[in-house]
């Protein structure tokens, strides 16, 4: 099973995790981005997130189309903030679920820097004064 | 032939909109429309070379030729995650 979220409410991370995986799988592996309360030597308060919705829903099937082929995997989750997340909180979570272990961790390593790379998504930090736009790859 | 041009992040407050729909001519390219955007929204210049594009929604170089009806997006380099 596929599913792929771009959303503005908060990740339920402990349920996707309980709904990842199938009967015939040994591993589900999931990663959680936050929101640190640092950047660059300043005090972080949110992150505002702009997606180009239609074409990152599209970016973001490709890449977990790839990796469900690549690794065999039986299950795979994306969820992904947009508008304001703030410190603490879960910008994204990818959990994938695979019959052996070697073969999720691999697969998520490669969807979350193929995400920071190819899905149309972008960040703005806010500092305590003031605020900027991060582009490209930190 | 009338296409739709998108802005996001950095590139949409240099620019100072979000979409925008513009009449131009048969064959032109995304870089003649990068152009002529700079010439009108000279803050866009400080973007140098790290700009990408899509047409509908598909990454595209700049040497891509748009059809009617196309949407062009324009954007920095990505950073979600």
């Amino acid at each position: 099973m596929i599913s792929i979220l771009l959303q503005q409410e908060p990740i339920d991370a402990a349920r996707v995790q309980a709904e990842a995986g199938t009967a015939a799988d040994g591993a589900v592996v999931s990663f959680i981005g936050r929101v640190r309360d640092n950047s660059r030597g300043k005090t972080v308060t949110h992150i505002e997130y702009e997606a180009y919705t239609e074409m990152a829903r599209k970016q973001l099937r490709k890449i977990v189309d790839e990796a469900v082929a690549r690794w065999s995997l039986n299950s795979c989750c994306v969820v992904h903030r947009f508008g304001p997340v703030m410190v603490g909180e879960a910008s994204i979570i990818i959990a994938a679920s695979a019959p052996h272990r070697g073969a999720a961790f691999q697969a998520v390593q490669y969807i979350i820097d193929t995400i920071k790379a190819d899905v149309p998504i972008w960040k703005k930090e806010f500092y305590s004064d003031g605020s900027s736009w991060i582009n490209g790859k930190e | 032939m009338k296409i739709k041009v998108k802005a996001f992040a950095s590139v949409r407050e240099a620019v100072g909109f979000e979409e925008k729909e513009l009449t131009v001519s048969e064959g032109i390219t995304v870089k003649d429309i990068v152009h002529q955007l700079k010439k009108s929204h000279p803050p866009l210049d400080k973007f140098n070379g790290s700009l990408l594009f899509a047409i509908n929604e598909e990454y595209c170089r700049e040497a891509a030729e748009l059809s009617d009806e196309d949407t062009l997006a324009i954007f920095p380099p990505v950073s979600g995650g």
